[in-house]
């Protein structure tokens, strides 16, 4: 089944200026793993953009699990906030993803919102917090972490929403060694859980790990 | 290895939920702190930067010193003439904050315009020069990069630590804005429900965008004395 459908997309983020994606056409079955490849430029940040209805096309067509993805259709709250809750997106700087006081509370922002009861946002928090080894940070302002320890932190407040569909933005950067390796770990039993994979990195070890499929962004400029 | 609930699927119908008002007020100054970042200031008649910030100077005293309606209709004309030249899209980004301020001002006379209606042709003269000084000053901002106006000042000769201080403040805005506007675009995508602590959350991204704004400044100060700033800065 196939869950994103890109149909002849061009975006360009002024009218003025020249496409950063050009008619660029893709699909992505549920439960694939897509790696996205490119230069610095060639528009893997605003393609991410474009699937989760940050930016929408100014020509060609969206359509994430047969629906075309729209201005109207993004306006309509309950639409918008399930589509949300289905695509998960890591940004490539965990920094503009945390803002609340603590770990725990970051963590449990997404399964407080859905109006989980307490007992099942604890043991969601716990798990997310033991993914990534981060129960002895639990209590710190995300404000004071390292940056992998961010970018990890924001990935548990991701996770915490159970999304079908995972957008992750240069996921092993900024990584240690030994982190790298738990992470493609845990990436790999995600893909076996049946989650869809979407992953910009430079890193040949991910992609092979994850055994994906790889898409290669040219500059359209 | 993941826990049990990660491999399934979850059953959410989300709420509908209202009163988002903090937020959209939040993000809108944030979009519009971004934008200088994206500011073209093209001009079709490519007028010196210096050239237009000493024409706006002069344009505001002569409007704020005009007496003779003739003059203020004339420097009207002028004003509403370049306005016509500019793009549809632009007029409209000039000449919104020009009848904003132009009805605050109404409002603020509107009680004298009542009570002595003998004086309202003086307060109309009030309100139309606020909306012309704005117009101007918009038209100004809209088609002028930041840091030609900042070279512009240079050229003035105004003191060099006022201009790059000036300019420090703007990339800071320039920032801080995507930083706030960033915060609440990742908010929003998790935010899937019904928020019960909105007010948290705008404190959130407040005290992440202050925290933020100090740490830059003592990087950039940092950086500054790595290269060799001893507190006495030297204007190019």
């Amino acid at each position: 089944m196939r869950i994103i459908e890109l149909d002849h997309i061009t975006f360009s983020y002024a009218p003025d200026e020249p496409p950063v994606l050009r008619d660029l056409s893709l699909t992505v079955e549920a439960g694939e793993c897509l790696v996205l490849q490119g230069d610095n430029g060639s528009g893997k940040t605003t393609l991410f953009r474009v699937l989760n209805g940050l930016s929408l096309p100014q020509a060609g067509v969206y359509r994430f699990d047969g629906e075309a993805v729209t201005a109207s259709l993004l306006k309509n709250q309950r639409w918008a906030k399930r589509f949300h809750k289905r695509v998960g997106y890591l940004f490539q700087n965990p920094d503009v993803m945390l803002f609340n006081a603590s770990v725990r509370e970051e963590i449990a922002f997404g399964p407080r919102q859905m109006g989980l009861n307490e007992d099942e946002i604890t043991s969601r928090v716990s798990d997310c917090l033991a993914l990534f080894d981060l129960e002895s940070l639990a209590d710190k302002a995300p404000y004071h972490l390292s940056g992998g320890q961010k970018k990890q932190a924001a990935l548990a407040a991701v996770l915490a929403l159970n999304p079908e569909v995972l957008i992750l933005d240069e996921p092993l950067a900024g990584l240690d060694r030994g982190t790298r390796a738990r992470l493609v770990q845990l990436l790999s039993e995600l893909r076996q859980a049946g989650k869809t994979l979407l992953i910009a990195t430079h890193d040949d070890m991910l992609r092979s790990s994850l055994d994906a499929r790889v898409y290669t962004l040219e500059r359209s400029i | 290895m993941i826990p049990a609930w990660m491999a399934q699927s979850d059953t959410y119908a989300p709420p509908r939920d209202g009163g988002a008002f903090a937020m959209r007020t939040l993000r809108s100054v944030g979009s519009a702190l971004a934008r200088l970042q994206i500011q073209r200031g093209r001009d079709g008649l490519r007028i010196p930067p210096v050239i237009k910030l000493l024409l706006l100077i002069l344009g505001i005293v002569t409007l704020s010193l005009a007496r003779n309606r003739l003059l203020l209709l004339a420097i009207a004309a002028l004003v509403l003439s370049y306005t016509c030249l500019l793009p549809a899209r632009t007029v409209l980004a000039v000449l919104r904050p020009a009848f904003g301020a132009a009805l605050l001002s109404l409002v603020l006379f509107l009680p004298a315009m009542l009570l002595r209606p003998a004086g309202a042709g003086n307060n109309w003269i009030v309100i139309g020069k606020v909306f012309l000084s704005v117009t101007m000053v918009s038209i100004f901002n809209r088609r002028t990069q930041w840091n030609r106006i900042t070279g512009a000042l240079r050229k003035l000769h105004v003191p060099g630590v006022f201009v790059f201080v000036l300019d420090l403040t703007l990339k800071y805005v320039v920032l801080l804005g995507g930083l706030i506007a960033d915060l609440l675009t990742a908010r929003g995508l998790r935010a899937v429900g019904r928020d019960r602590h909105k007010y948290r959350s705008v404190g959130g991204v407040m005290g992440v965008t202050f925290l933020r704004a100090s740490a830059l400044s003592r990087e950039t100060w940092e950086a500054m004395v790595c290269r060799g700033f001893t507190d006495d800065y030297k204007g190019l």
